[in-house]
C-alpha cells in the first residue's frame, strides 16, 4: 500500500487546509487522548434510514428568520421579518416558511446546537464529518462514511451532491477517493440540464468504453503501482463506465420524466435551482442512493437580511422561499411515495447568525446556536427538541453539538457511531468522535444507555 | 477549601519571581534594590511561597493552561459571557485590566479571595458555561487565591525572553519508553525558571503521540517523527521526537571523511534513513530517469524536448551531468520556469490588462533565459515603478487587491509565511504581531494597486488596535524610522527589499530553495512550502541550511540547485516500496510519485496525440504552459485541476471530482477528439504504413518514453489478432491502446 500523497491527479489532493488555525483550536483540549475501545461487530443494524437527503446551506442560514424566530425578542434581534404559527401548537416559524408550517407536525426541529467554529471551512467540516478539523487527518463526510460501510445498491454512485458539494470540503477525508461525493454540475433548475459527459462520444460502443477501461487496468498491471482504491472493479475509471454504460443511471438523472405539477411543487425559476435539486435527490434515492446532498449557496447573509425574503419587490424566489417549498415538497413528496419513514431529511448549515442584526441590516456568523430540521427516518413527528434562549445567542437546554448531531445522524441511518473505519496507514477511527452523544429524544433509548 | 497558612501577604513588596543562576548578575526591575533572591529559589509547584504572586509570569499562564482564553472560549473577540480575555494572553495588560476592574471589580473579592467571581466560575461553583476548569484543590487555584489575596496585582517581574524545552529532540527506542520533558523559562537577565507544569503539551498528531501530566511525560506509539508543541504564555517551541521504523536501515557511511565525499543532499538523506531504520529503494533505470527529469525541468516528455538521447550513455554520470546541463539550457526550460514563476507570483490579468500582464511574463522569461538571480530578481520586483503596460516587473504591485492583501502575498512568497492570522490578532503560534502584519502593509500602501505603479506619499493602513495609522515596519525585525522619506517617499520599500535580499535574511534563501526541493522531490522538507514557522518545523534541517547556503554561494541561481537536486541518488531513487519504507511519506526513502500537474498533462497529452488542444482566442500551437490569460478558463483545463493563481497554487493541481473526470475523459472531447483527428499522430503513422506493432512502439516511447516490455508486446498482438484482419476494426484497438496509455498509471505520473 502506498502512503497517501499530498495530491493526486485521478483523485482529490488531501489539503493541508488551515493548518495553523486548527492547532490553534487544539490547544483547547488538553485532556489526555483516550483511546477509543474497538467494538466493531458490525456496523449496521436491521433497522434504520435507508437513505439521507441532506440539505446543506452554505454559507450559514439565519436560524432566526427560518427555523428559530423570537417574535418576543426586541426589534434588533427580532428583525425586520415576522414569524407565523405552525400545524404544532406554540411552535412557530420564520414568516417565509409557510409550507414548511404546513407539515410542521411531520418534523423534527433542534434549536440547541452549539459549535464554537464561527468560521466558514472550520465550521463546515465540524457539521459536515462531526470532527472538528485537525492538521493531521480529513475527515470524512456523512455520505462518505456510508458509502464505505455499505454494499453498493445500483451502478449509481453511493454518494451523490446535487448540483455540487462543500468547496471546502474533499468529502471523503482520508477515506478512499470512490467515496467522495459525485458531483453532477450544471444547474438542475434549467430546461437542457444534463449530468455532463454522461452520452457516449459520438462513434463510441459500450464495447469500445470496456475494451479501453480493461486496457487500463492491464497496463496499471504491468507497471505494478495500484494503490489500493485503484484495485480494478473499484478505480475511479470503473465507476465512470458503468455509470455510462447503465441506461438505469441516465433515467436516474433525467427531470423531464417528472410530472409537470410535481416539478412545480418543488419549485421552479429563480436561479437558486434547489426546488429542482430536491427532485432530483428523490429520484435518485428512489433508485437506492444512499446519500445524496443538495448544495445550496448564498447564506452568508451579513447584508440586509430582508432579500431572504425578497431581492425585489415581488421576488417569489428568493433564498428562504425557495427552499420553503423544496424543503416542504420534499416532505411531502416522500410520504406520498411511501419513502418517508425509510428516508431521513436534514436542513443545515455550518453554523447560525448573530442575535443581533448588524450595522448593514445584515447579521454575521454565530456558532453558539443554531437550528437543524430533520423529517423522516425514523425522528419523532412535530417536535422540538433543545431550544435557545430568549435572544437566540446560547442554547437554553440540551446543548447539542455537531459531533452530538453526528452521532444522531449515523444512530438513524442504522450505524453505531462507535464503529470505527481506518485510514490508509491502519489507524481506527470512530464514526463520531469518542464522547459524541446521540439525542436520545430523537433517536430513543440507544443500546448503550440500555 | 484551600488551607490559608502559608498564605504570605506581601502585597507591594516587589521581589523577583525568578531564581537565579549562581553566578548571573541581579537586576532587578523597577524600585527594587539589587537584592541577591536565591534563597527565593521555588520549591515546586508554580510559585515560590515567599513570593507574590505575579499577574503575567504566574496568573497568565494558568489562564492559557487551563484554556481560558482559546478562541473557542474568552479568547474569542467578543469574548464569552460578557468575560475576554486576549488570545493566548496576546495582551496581559487588557487581560488584568478586564479581571480586576471590568464588571464593577466582581471578578475579584479582595476580603475573601475564594468568593471572588473569578475563582467561583472556574471552579464551577456557580455555573459555569465551560464547566471546571479548576478544582478548589488544585495548587493553581491556590496560586490565584494568593495572587488575589496580594492584591490582584499586575506584578513587575521581567517576562521571560524565550523558553527551553529539555529536550528538544529525542529518539524513543519503543513504544514503551518515556520521555520526561522538562521547561524552562529564560528572563533578560539570565534567570531561568521551571514552568514545566504551566506549560501547553500539544501533539501535531495526537493519534500518534500521547502527553502524560505529572510528571510532564511524552510515549509514541507510531513509528516516525512526531512534533509537539511547547506553549508557555506567548512563547511557542516545537520538539520533534523519533520512533525508528525498525526496518533494515540503509547503510551509512561510517567515517565522516567518506561523508564529506558524498553528494551533499544524499549525505544528509542518508543519515535520517539510517537513523529512522528505514531501508532505501533502489534507483530508477535511465529512461524512467530521463522522463522524470525532463518533466521536472522542462515540463515536457523527452520525447518533445530538443534532447538528442542517442548522443548519452546515462548509466555514465558525466553524461547524466550533461543530459542535466542540455536540459537546463535549454528554450523549453526558460518556457517552463516562466510558467512556474507566473504560478509562484500569481500573474493573472488584473482588469483584464491583458498587455500588462504579456510584459510581466516576458520580463519574467527574460530572467530566466539570462540566467538573472534569484536575488536580483526580488530586488527589482520590489522596487518596479512605471507603466505596469511597459515595465513588466511593475505588475508585482497589481498582484493583489490591497496593501494588506498584498503583504500577505509577499510574505508568503518571498518568506514563506503565513501572516494572514496576524491581521486580527498577534499569531498564536508564530513570531508574527499584529505590529508585523500591519507594518508590512503600510510599507505597501506607499506603492497603491494602480496600471500606474508609482509612490502615493499619503498611503497609509490603520493599525486596528491602535486605530492610528501603523508604522512602516521590517516584519519580526524593526520599525522604519520615521524619516520624510520614509513618510512620503520610497525609502520603505528599499528598506524592505535590502532586509529580504540580504544573505543574512532566514527567509529568502531557504524559501526559494524549499519550493525547488518540493517541484523536484514532491514534498517540501518544510511542508507546505509557503508555511515556515517555528512550529512547522523541516524535516531535514540541517540540510536546508546547507542547500540554502549553497544556494546563495552560488548567486542565488536557480540552474545550479536545481542541477544539484538532479544530481543525487535521492532524486533518483524508485518508487516502488520496500518492506519496511511503505510507511515513509516524508524521509525519501522512496521516491513519492507525483501526478502531473494539469497544464503539464494537457501538453503531454497534446504532444503524444499530435493534437493542440485550443485555448480560447490563442493561436493553435500554444501551450497549457504558455497561457498568460488563466482566467479564461476551458472544460480540459477545468477537468484536470488548473489552479487560477488567485491564491498559492502550491498544493498542486485543485480538487476534481474523480468520477467527473473520468466520466469526461471516456465520453468527452479531450481525449477521443484528438485520437480521431486526421491529422493526429495515430491517423498519420497509419497514413504512412506504419504496422500496427511499430505504432505501438511509437506511441509507448512518447508516453513513457521506452519500449513496451516482451508481456505487454503480447497483450497488444492479442488484443489485435481478436479482432481479425479488418483494418477498421485494427484502428479502433489502436485507438483504444492510445486512450490507455494516456489513462494509465504510469503516464499520469512522473
Amino acid at each position: 500500500m502506498k502512503p497517501i500523497l499530498s495530491y493526486n491527479w485521478d483523485g482529490r489532493p488531501r489539503r493541508d487546509f488551515l493548518r495553523l488555525g486548527m492547532m490553534a483550536g487544539a490547544f483547547a483540549g488538553l485532556s489526555a487522548s483516550q483511546r477509543s475501545i474497538a467494538n466493531n461487530s458490525g456496523p449496521a443494524k436491521a433497522t434504520g434510514a435507508k437513505a439521507c437527503i441532506l440539505i446543506w446551506l452554505d454559507g450559514g442560514p439565519s436560524h432566526l428568520e427560518s427555523f428559530d424566530p423570537k417574535p418576543d425578542a426586541p426589534v434588533e434581534v427580532r428583525g425586520p421579518l415576522g414569524s407565523i404559527a405552525t400545524k404544532v401548537p406554540g411552535v412557530r416559524l420564520g414568516e417565509c416558511m409557510e409550507r414548511t408550517a404546513e407539515i410542521m407536525d411531520r418534523i423534527t426541529l433542534v434549536r440547541s446546537l452549539t459549535s464554537p467554529l464561527g468560521e466558514h471551512a472550520v465550521g463546515t467540516h465540524y457539521m459536515l464529518t462531526g470532527y472538528q478539523p485537525t492538521p493531521v487527518l480529513e475527515y470524512p463526510a456523512y455520505g462518505a462514511a456510508l458509502a464505505e460501510v455499505h454494499q453498493p445498491r445500483s451502478v449509481l454512485p453511493a454518494h451523490i451532491a446535487v448540483p455540487k458539494f462543500d468547496d471546502a470540503l474533499s468529502g471523503n477525508g482520508f477515506l478512499p477517493t470512490r467515496t467522495a461525493p459525485f458531483t453532477v454540475g450544471g444547474n438542475p433548475d434549467s430546461p437542457n440540464f444534463k449530468v455532463r459527459d454522461l452520452e457516449f462520444y459520438p462513434g463510441l460502443t459500450l464495447d469500445r468504453l470496456q475494451r479501453r477501461k480493461q486496457m487500463v487496468g492491464q497496463l496499471d498491471q504491468f507497471h505494478r503501482k495500484l494503490q489500493q482504491a485503484d484495485v480494478v472493479g473499484e478505480s475511479a475509471l470503473q465507476r465512470a463506465y458503468q455509470l455510462a454504460a447503465s441506461q438505469e443511471a441516465k433515467q436516474a438523472f433525467d427531470l423531464s420524466q417528472e410530472p409537470q405539477a410535481i416539478r412545480n411543487l418543488y419549485g421552479r425559476g429563480g436561479g437558486s435551482g434547489i426546488g429542482q435539486s430536491c427532485l432530483l435527490a428523490r429520484r435518485l434515492v428512489q433508485r437506492g442512493v444512499p446519500f445524496v446532498t443538495v448544495g445550496s449557496t448564498g447564506w452568508d447573509t451579513h447584508q440586509n437580511i430582508r432579500t431572504l425574503k425578497e431581492r425585489f419587490p415581488g421576488d417569489r424566489n428568493a433564498h428562504l422561499p425557495s427552499m420553503d417549498r423544496a424543503f416542504a415538497a420534499l416532505v411531502t413528496d416522500l410520504e406520498s411515495q411511501g419513502m418517508l419513514d425509510e428516508t431521513l431529511v436534514l436542513v443545515m448549515g455550518e453554523f447560525g447568525r448573530t442575535p443581533k442584526i448588524n450595522a448593514g441590516g445584515g447579521r454575521d456568523h454565530w456558532p453558539n446556536a443554531y437550528s437543524v430540521a430533520m423529517a423522516g427516518g425514523g425522528v419523532p413527528r412535530g417536535v422540538v427538541v433543545g431550544q435557545s434562549d430568549a435572544l437566540g445567542e446560547r442554547p437554553a437546554d440540551l446543548p447539542v453539538t455537531p459531533a452530538d448531531l453526528a452521532a444522531t445522524i449515523y444512530t438513524l441511518m442504522g450505524l453505531d457511531p462507535a464503529f470505527e473505519l481506518h485510514t490508509s496507514d491502519g489507524r481506527p477511527v470512530r464514526l463520531a468522535p469518542d464522547g459524541a452523544e446521540p439525542i436520545r429524544e430523537i433517536c430513543g433509548v440507544t443500546e448503550r444507555d440500555a | 477549601m484551600i488551607a490559608n497558612g502559608n498564605r504570605i501577604l506581601q502585597v507591594g513588596l516587589i521581589l523577583f519571581a525568578w531564581s537565579l543562576g549562581d553566578s548571573s548578575p541581579v537586576a532587578a526591575q523597577g524600585r527594587s534594590a539589587k537584592t541577591p533572591v536565591d534563597a527565593a529559589k521555588p520549591e515546586k509547584g508554580t510559585n515560590g511561597d515567599s513570593l507574590p504572586v505575579d499577574f503575567r509570569n504566574d496568573v497568565m499562564p494558568i489562564l492559557t493552561r487551563q484554556g481560558c482564553n482559546v478562541g473557542a472560549c474568552h479568547g474569542a473577540a467578543r469574548g464569552r459571557g460578557g468575560f475576554r480575555l486576549s488570545l493566548y494572553g496576546g495582551n496581559p495588560l487588557a487581560d488584568h485590566e478586564a479581571i480586576v476592574r471590568h464588571l464593577k471589580g466582581r471578578r475579584i473579592h479582595f476580603a475573601d479571595p475564594e468568593s471572588s467571581l473569578l475563582l467561583r466560575k472556574a471552579t464551577e461553583s456557580i455555573q459555569h458555561g465551560g464547566g471546571e476548569v479548576l478544582s478548589w484543590d488544585n495548587p493553581l487555584t491556590e496560586t490565584l487565591v494568593d495572587w488575589i489575596a496580594q492584591g490582584a496585582q499586575l506584578g513587575q517581574s521581567d517576562l521571560p525572553t524565550r523558553i527551553e524545552v529539555q529536550p528538544r529532540r529525542a529518539e524513543l527506542k519503543s513504544t514503551s519508553d518515556r520521555l520526561s520533558i522538562q521547561v524552562f523559562a529564560k528572563g533578560p537577565n539570565g534567570q531561568s525558571r521551571d514552568v514545566t507544569e504551566l506549560t501547553v503539551l500539544t501533539a501535531e498528531d495526537s493519534s500518534a503521540v500521547e502527553i502524560q501530566r505529572e510528571p510532564v511525560t511524552i510515549t509514541v506509539n507510531r513509528p516516525g517523527r512526531h512534533v509537539v508543541i511547547a506553549r508557555y504564555l506567548n512563547h511557542v517551541v516545537p520538539l520533534q521526537i523519533s520512533l525508528p521504523f525498525g526496518g533494515n536501515a540503509a547503510a551509512v557511511n561510517s567515517s565522516a571523511a567518506q561523508r564529506k565525499q558524498q553528494h551533499l543532499v544524499d549525505r544528509y538523506i542518508d543519515l535520517s534513513l539510517h537513523s529512522l531504520g528505514l531501508p532505501a529503494s533502489g534507483q530508477v533505470n535511465d529512461q524512467i530517469w530521463l522522463r522524470r527529469l525532463c518533466l521536472d525541468l522542462t515540463g515536457r516528455l523527452p520525447e518533445f524536448t530538443e534532447l538528442d538521447q542517442d548522443q548519452y550513455d546515462l548509466s555514465q554520470a558525466d553524461d547524466r551531468q550533461r543530459v542535466i546541463d542540455e536540459l537546463l539550457q535549454s528554450p523549453q526550460f526558460v518556457q517552463f520556469w516562466t510558467f512556474k514563476f507566473s504560478q509562484w507570483l500569481r500573474v493573472r490579468p488584473q482588469l483584464s490588462d491583458a498587455q500588462a500582464v504579456r510584459q510581466y511574463r516576458d520580463w519574467i522569461a527574460d530572467q530566466i533565459r539570462g540566467g538573472v538571480s534569484y536575488q536580483q530578481m526580488a530586488r527589482e520586483l520590489i522596487l518596479a515603478s512605471g507603466n505596469s503596460q511597459q515595465i513588466g516587473p511593475a505588475n508585482f504591485y497589481r498582484t493583489a487587491q490591497s496593501p494588506r492583501l498584498q503583504a500577505e502575498f509577499f510574505s508568503e512568497f518571498f518568506m514563506a509565511s503565513r501572516m494572514r492570522c496576524a491581521n486580527c490578532h498577534n499569531h498564536p503560534l508564530d513570531r508574527w504581531t499584529q505590529d508585523d502584519y500591519h507594518g508590512l502593509a503600510a510599507i505597501f500602501a506607499k506603492i497603491p494597486t494602480r496600471p500606474m505603479v508609482e509612490v502615493n506619499p499619503f498611503g497609509q493602513v490603520i493599525h486596528p488596535r491602535t486605530l492610528q495609522p501603523a508604522v512602516q515596519r521590517l516584519p519580526g525585525e524593526r520599525f522604519l524610522e520615521q524619516t520624510e522619506d520614509v513618510l512620503k517617499g520610497d525609502q520603505g520599500r528599499q528598506a524592505l527589499a535590502s532586509w529580504l535580499v540580504d544573505s543574512q535574511n532566514p527567509y529568502f534563501a531557504k524559501a526559494f530553495v524549499n519550493r525547488l526541493w518540493n517541484h523536484m522531490m514532491g514534498r517540501g522538507l518544510v511542508h507546505p512550502v509557503d508555511d515556515f514557522r517555528d512550529t512547522n518545523p523541516p524535516t531535514h534541517p540541517e540540510l536546508l541550511s546547507v542547500m540554502a547556503g549553497d544556494f546563495t554561494d552560488n548567486g542565488y541561481d536557480l540552474r545550479h540547485t536545481l542541477r544539484l537536486i538532479a544530481t543525487s541518488q535521492a532524486y533518483a531513487r524508485s518508487s516502488d516500496v520496500l518492506p519496511g519504507n511503505q510507511h515513509d511519506d516524508k524521509f525519501y526513502s522512496h521516491a513519492l510519485p507525483r501526478p502531473l500537474i494539469a497544464e503539464v498533462m494537457a501538453d503531454a497529452i497534446s504532444d503524444v496525440t499530435g493534437v493542440a488542444e485550443r485555448y480560447a482566442e490563442m493561436p493553435i500551437g500554444t501551450r497549457a504552459t504558455e497561457l498568460v490569460v488563466t482566467n479564461v478558463r476551458t472544460r480540459t483545463l477545468e477537468v484536470l485541476g488548473q489552479c487560477d493563481r488567485s491564491d498559492s497554487c502550491e498544493t498542486g493541481s485543485l480538487p476534481v471530482d474523480a468520477l467527473a473526470q473520468n466520466l469526461h475523459l471516456l465520453n468527452g472531447p479531450l481525449l477521443n477528439q484528438k485520437l480521431d483527428a486526421p491529422q493526429g499522430r495515430l491517423h498519420r503513422l497509419l497514413a504512412a504504413g506504419h504496422r500496427a506493432d511499430d505504432v505501438i512502439d511509437q506511441f509507448y516511447i512518447a508516453a513513457y518514453n521506452r519500449k513496451p516490455n516482451a508481456d505487454e508486446q503480447q497483450f497488444w498482438q492479442q488484443q489485435l489478432r481478436a479482432v481479425g484482419q479488418d483494418r477498421q476494426l485494427q484502428r479502433e484497438v489502436l485507438n483504444d491502446c492510445v486512450w490507455s496509455l494516456l489513462n494509465s498509471f504510469e503516464f499520469k505520473h512522473h
